[in-house]
């Protein structure tokens, strides 16, 4: 008996576990899959553009994308986290783009005198913050799947959407509003252009030229900090905040994180706001950037934006994914969705294609993470 | 072991009373738990054992009846009410996140951060050293605490589960069948885990277990339900002799079952 007792022979718990060189520790991150990919995305187009993909304005349209698919994204990453899905975000930035633009064209509603800029965008978003409360609370008190509930929304909205179109304004479209970035300071932070001194830098160093050698672009789309700004708040948020360890416990096992007092209730009605924010946000850069709005816009925008929230790592099924991995995986999608323009030989459909196989492909990469971290439950 | 007797119980029930609709899951039950000791609380699948402690533990109100800490009047509104008042609950299910970290599940709901919530800034490397403490004074050396709570074996979990019951104030402890679904060893660990708890003096525990063995073993004082009452109660010496399986398993008697046993077996024998 006493030959086999463990404690004798000086064995302690701790050495029973290999925490591995610097780079073991890297690839057990759950981000690895989304960053590998890419990766490969990023020199496959590089090469088959001839680099064009990557010219100065090449970069500025691919950002653009990757920009619009990164702030919706992250929404939908959060909420999933959280174990809930949102499949209004579409029909969201239809419904925030035509409440915006109406607003500027028609004038504020009840008769309130003409909207500027501030007045539209903030009405628009109490509105949308309202809707996105109203979602979250009527899953959390009805106890209803949240893919029924916003999968009602998502008809709801897109036909409120038209419906608003057609009484007030005639047609489904506005276009050849003014263009407000110019003189409002706050239709340019939607619409206007960020990171002008990189493209400065770009071209006192030689590059960023047109045929007459002159500056040829001048800076990226604004949308390209607001992705910034969320993606970069909502990382620090699930990393190092007691609100992301709330996001974290209430998808992962909602009925013990209420049961340690986590108010799972409050985290999931502040995620359903936050993708309405995000949407809002979305379509404020949509409308002050082309001074248009459609009824039609952000179609099928929900779905892209969680198959981007299941290639950066996030668990369809919650309590698990991260921030930076949605970053990689809006790279990676909005290169893809652009490469028609840089790719000859290709048209939309294949990004339909690539789509397809990249999320199967990054569910069965996330489910072999996932058990190798859990110890496979 | 502490005069008990004599001493004032930590907590006390009176009458309670729980039903669900027309059910009646629990009928008057009275209760008592002293600092230093072991209650088990004990009785049949469904004799209201997990209602008791839910209403204990701030989950479901009780229909009637009172609830007494120190003796003084106490009404839970949530789970947090009650953990406030130092009553610390390991559910059966043991309330853990599995792709949660050892040390976000400790402190999951009760986050050490600063700054203004909920956007507080978590301190994480003081709550992983906590953890480690507090997991190591009661007997368990995790190696990692950024390790998923999913790839700790049973008995690791049970200790997690009461180590963070303990450091965030517990005075009653209830732990519900904390010992099943283990294997042998690890069972061993969760009682050695309990023994360690009780020979602190100042925590009460209340142990409900389906196991007359790991009960004998660690208990001072029984109480038996069946279909929501209180059927037999007593000290350990009280219980000298008597038939603890027979009070557990409702009051039937354990030829009584034989004969049942027998009889389904000779009936299903006829049968084929
Ligand atoms: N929320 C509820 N609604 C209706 N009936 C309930 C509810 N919770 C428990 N019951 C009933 O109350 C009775 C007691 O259940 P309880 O879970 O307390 O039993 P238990 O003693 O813990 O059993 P076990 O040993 O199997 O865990 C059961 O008949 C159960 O069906
Ligand atoms: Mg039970």
């Amino acid at each position: 008996m006493s030959q086999m007792n463990p404690a004798a022979s000086g064995r302690r718990e701790a050495d029973r576990f290999n925490k591995g060189g610097r780079l073991r520790v890297l690839l057990r991150r759950p981000e690895v899959g989304a960053f590998f990919v890419m990766v490969v995305v990023i020199v496959a187009i590089a090469i088959a553009s001839n680099g064009v993909a990557l010219n100065p304005l090449g970069l500025k349209n691919n950002l653009s994308i990757i920009a619009q698919f990164g702030i919706i994204a992250t929404g939908a990453c959060l909420l999933m986290i959280a174990g809930e899905f949102d499949l209004s975000i579409g029909s969201m930035i239809g419904f925030a783009g035509m409440s915006m633009a109406m607003m500027l064209k028609w004038g504020l509603p009840f008769g309130l005198g003409p909207a500027t800029p501030v007045t539209a965008f903030f009405l628009t978003l109490a509105m949308t913050l309202a809707i996105g409360w109203l979602i979250g609370f009527t899953v959390v008190r009805s106890g209803l799947s949240s893919f029924i509930v916003t999968l009602a929304f998502l008809f709801f909205l897109r036909g409120l959407t038209e419906v608003c179109f057609r009484l007030i304004n005639q047609s489904t479209q506005i276009s050849g509003l003014p263009d407000y970035k110019q003189e409002s300071w706050f239709a340019w932070i939607f619409g206007g252009e960020s990171f002008g001194w990189l493209y400065d830098l770009w071209f006192a160093l030689g590059g960023n030229l047109n045929r007459a050698g002159e500056q040829w672009v001048t800076g990226l789309d604004a949308k390209v900090v607001w992705w910034l700004l969320i993606a970069g708040a909502a990382a620090v948020l699930m990393a190092r905040t007691q609100a992301g360890n709330w996001i974290y416990a209430t998808g992962d096992n909602r009925e013990s994180a209420r049961a340690n007092g986590v108010p799972v209730d409050k985290v999931r009605i502040s995620l359903f706001m936050l993708t309405a924010f995000c949407s809002t946000v979305f379509a404020a850069c949509q409308v002050f950037d082309t001074n248009t709005a459609d009824a039609a816009k952000g179609n099928l925008k929900e779905l892209e934006a969680i198959a981007i929230a299941v290639v950066g790592g996030t668990l369809m099924t919650g309590g698990f994914g991260t921030v930076l991995g949605v970053v990689f995986g809006a790279v990676t999608f909005g290169l893809v969705a652009n490469a028609v323009f840089f790719i000859p030989a290709i048209d939309g459909s294949y990004y339909r294609v690539f789509v397809g196989v990249v999320l199967l492909i990054a569910v069965f990469l996330n489910e072999g993470v996932r058990k190798r971290i859990t110890g496979g439950i | 072991m502490p005069d008990s007797n004599t001493s004032q119980p930590i907590m006390r029930v009176e009458a309670l009373t729980k039903k669900f609709g027309p059910f009646t899951a629990l009928n008057g039950i009275d209760f008592e738990v002293h600092a230093g000791e072991v209650h088990a609380l004990l009785g049949d699948n469904g004799a209201g054992k997990s209602t008791l402690i839910k209403i204990l533990s701030g989950v479901h109100k009780p229909t009637s009846g009172r609830i007494l800490i120190d003796g003084r009047e106490a009404e839970f509104d949530s789970p947090r009410d009650a953990s406030r008042a130092g009553i610390g609950t390991v559910y059966q299910d043991l309330a853990l996140n599995p792709l949660m970290s050892v040390t976000r599940n400790f402190f999951m709901g009760r986050e050490i951060s600063r700054g203004p919530k909920p956007f507080s800034w978590l301190a994480m490397d003081e709550m992983a050293r906590i953890t480690h403490d507090e997991m190591v004074k009661i007997g368990i050396d995790i190696s990692d605490p950024s390790q998923a709570v999913g790839t700790m074996s049973g008995g690791q979990r049970q200790t997690l589960a009461i180590a963070r019951a303990i450091h965030f104030g517990a005075r009653v402890l209830i732990l519900d069948e904390p010992t099943s679904a283990l294997g042998q060893k690890q069972q061993m660990e969760v009682l050695k885990t309990i023994q360690r708890v009780r020979l602190r003096g100042d925590i009460a525990i209340i142990f409900i277990t389906h196991n007359e063995v790991h009960a004998k073993l660690v208990a001072d004082r029984f109480t038996f339900l069946a279909l929501g009452e209180v059927i037999g109660r007593g000290t350990r010496a009280d219980l000298e002799g008597e038939d603890i399986r027979h009070l557990m398993a409702g009051g039937a008697n354990i030829s009584d079952l034989q004969k049942q046993l027998e009889a389904v077996r000779l009936s299903g024998r006829a049968a084929s």
